[in-house]
């Protein structure tokens, strides 16, 4: 037991001292990130990523503004908007609506939409969309997690542009930022572990 | 070079503390290595504590959703404070596993 610990020990430090101060996490991120494709759509879906009460979580912030910038372009009519209600507290997606009004965007353009998970999101999508044919869209959410989101998304029914968003800095230099990176990988990787296993992706 | 900054941070402060045991330790290279296996035993038992607490939590969110009970984020399993309370975990067990009655 104790030298087994010890052994684990050791490559803990070692794996700790490679993410924070060698570029490798860096370079897993590139491995990890899709690259995107925009190209006009029929709607733009901005994925959920979190928020307490009507303040959203940087990611969140993050993939709205990008949603926006998209939609500015004139990609899409339409800016669906997810996020779950949390007990009886504000959406996500209804802050993050009350953003995009305040930044010009007309209120009929902006579709509200729940989800806690991605496949939630993936059908509450596809039961907003579908019906106004509305099938080709593109998704915006966080780069690390656009496979996942996109696989469960087409197994839905759309047909998806990628619309990914750095949610960590690509070029991370200082050990925090670094280590940062490798956590959102190895979340990720433990998400496409558990998806392949489940048959969800 | 800022990236190393911290590191040469932890180099002053050990070498403070090192220059400080050297004078009191009879055998300070013996001890030191000693108080370094020491260290990678208590990491290591984190890294298992922590294991165990991920599996647990993915447990418990599988469960929860499929017996319909209530929705459990499965990335509160990875809260960072998980780390710290499993570091706890660890050092307090391999104090334990070490004591004797009386000492």
């Amino acid at each position: 037991m104790g030298c087994a610990a010890r052994l684990l020990g050791l490559a803990t430090v070692a794996g700790f001292f490679a993410l924070a101060f060698t570029p490798l996490p860096n370079r897993l991120h590139r491995a990890f990130a899709s690259p995107p494709h925009l190209a006009p759509a029929e709607a733009i879906v901005v994925l959920g990523a979190g928020a307490t009460d009507d303040y959203l979580s940087e990611r969140s912030l993050r993939r709205a503004v990008h949603g926006l910038r998209l939609f500015q372009r004139g990609l899409a009519p339409v800016l669906v908007l997810h996020g779950p209600r949390e007990g009886s507290t504000e959406w996500e997606a209804a802050t993050r609506a009350e953003v995009a009004r305040d930044l010009g965007v007309l209120p009929e353009a902006i579709v509200l939409a729940g989800g806690r998970t991605t496949g939630e999101e993936a059908r509450q999508s596809w039961a907003r969309l579908s019906g106004e044919g509305r099938t080709r869209i593109l998704l915006v959410t966080g780069s690390h997690h656009m496979w996942r989101a996109r696989a469960m998304f087409e197994r839905q029914g759309f047909e998806v542009l990628q619309a990914p968003v750095e949610e960590v800095a690509a070029e991370a230099d200082r050990p925090e930022l670094r280590l940062g990176m490798a956590r959102s990988l190895l979340q990720e990787g433990m998400a496409r572990l558990v998806h392949r296993l489940a048959g969800a992706v | 070079m800022e990236a190393y900054f911290v590191l040469v941070l932890v180099a002053l402060t050990s070498l403070g503390a090192g220059l400080l045991q050297w004078r009191r330790q009879p055998r300070p290279g013996e001890t030191l290595r000693a108080a370094a296996s020491r260290m990678l035993e208590a990491i290591g038992l984190t890294i298992v504590f922590f294991l165990g607490n991920v599996a647990t939590g993915a447990l418990l969110t599988v469960a929860a959703r499929a017996l319909n009970l209530t929705f459990i984020s499965i990335y509160l399993s990875t809260d960072v404070t998980l780390l710290v309370l499993s570091l706890l975990q660890a050092l307090v067990y391999q104090r334990w596993r070490e004591a004797r009655p009386g000492s």
